[in-house]
């Protein structure tokens, strides 16, 4: 007798869920189609266009945030380090290398809520091209950890997982095709907890 | 059994059209995208500097290095003018339509000596610019864009703690007012 308005109940349920639900996760996953991986980092150098596809225009309106037009500088993130494992508070990470060709550049880590840290915090939580100690041949050694490091420290919240951040500003990358050719710095995991 | 094996199917077909209209509709509808909140940041035609935490707007900076100011304007009657001076080590300009389409951006390198002189205006409104340019604005960048509204985002590097007045100065000194 009820088996049919159990049956579309049930087809209803799913269709509204499974499409709210399935919405939701594409658009908090990715930024959208057209990224640029070069190790862990990954940028999106389309998102800000009009020629961005459905998912990143979706992604753009509903995170409602300020991108970055092309002359202006081009973001590369990391979520997981080199090894494909992600980044945590409870580790240590090395960061190390050049980066692409820019006039400038800023690394800081995003929290859980995808902010930026405060610039007058206490710890160092963001460098940037001209704040960085460099080696002799230009490239730079950033040990990425909850506790005191010699060196270039980049400071993270502990017991967290965290987001690297890396900016280049006046950047020939952002409007070049030829990026699979770039190289960016390594993102190694050094040790975990007291280790 | 097999009803109910055709119930699910239904629904997971569901899912999928449901998914693809939410995804092509969402710039439509939403009401929190980038240039909803930088309408929400007050009058028109006047850079605000945005805050390190997220306003009530919802917009703050992205980059702990980079002071951000936001602007909204309409060229519906007049072209708009973006003007700024120099004195910082880095900035630069973004100007997105309403639905947040990058339609021109430069940078203190690209600019002409270093200083944002910027005019917006239709094809209408440029092509009687280019005929008779007015005094004060032949040193002028002019940007076509048929979108009449829009909003334009500028940032000052201050890539050290001592170097933050300098950007704040450079950000409150720019102008985003319609040109005369």
């Amino acid at each position: 007798m009820l088996r049919v308005p159990l049956l579309i109940a049930i087809s209803l349920a799913i269709a509204f869920g499974g499409g709210i639900w399935s919405t939701l996760v594409a658009l908090e996953a990715t930024i959208g189609f057209g990224a640029i991986k070069l190790g862990a980092w990954e940028a999106f150098p389309q998102a800000q266009t009009r020629n961005a596809d459905p998912y990143a225009k979706s992604h753009r309106a509903n995170a409602g945030k300020l991108l970055y037009g092309t002359a202006e500088g081009l973001t590369f993130t990391a979520a997981v380090d080199d090894s494909g494992a992600r980044l945590d508070g409870n580790c240590s990470y090395r960061l190390s290398g050049h980066t692409p060709p820019a006039r400038l550049w800023s690394l800081f880590t995003n929290d859980a809520n995808g902010r930026p840290p405060a610039e007058n915090a206490e710890l160092p939580a963001a460098l940037n091209s001209r704040t960085v100690l460099r080696s002799a041949d230009g490239g730079f050694v950033v040990t990425i950890s909850a506790s005191a490091q010699p060196n270039n420290w980049l400071a993270v919240a502990p017991a967290q997982p965290f987001r690297l951040v890396l900016t280049l500003f006046d950047t020939p990358t952002a409007g070049s095709s030829g990026l699979i050719d770039l190289s960016m710095p390594k993102v190694e995991k050094i040790g975990c907890g007291n280790a | 059994m097999l009803k109910l094996l055709l119930a699910i199917a239904v629904g997971i077909v569901g899912a999928a059209l449901l998914h693809l209209v939410i995804v092509l509709s969402l710039p439509t509808f939403s009401d929190r995208d980038a240039y909803s909140r930088v309408l929400s940041e007050g009058e028109a035609f006047t850079f605000h500097i945005l805050d390190q935490k997220p306003d009530a707007a919802g917009l703050a900076q992205e980059d702990p290095f980079l002071e951000t100011a936001v602007c909204s304007f309409d060229t519906e009657e007049r072209p708009v003018q973006l003007t700024a001076g120099s004195g910082v080590p880095f900035w630069s300009l973004a100007v997105y339509d309403p639905a947040s389409n990058e339609t021109f951006s430069i940078n203190d390198r690209t600019s002409s000596g270093g200083k944002l002189d910027v005019i917006i205006a239709t094809p209408l409104q440029a092509t009687a610019l280019r005929k008779a340019m007015p005094e004060g604005l032949n040193q002028s960048i002019l940007i076509e864009s048929a979108q009449t509204q829009g909003y334009a985002v500028l940032r000052a590097m201050a890539p050290q703690p001592s170097y933050r007045p300098l950007a704040a100065a450079f950000l409150s000194s720019a102008g985003c007012q319609p040109a005369e």
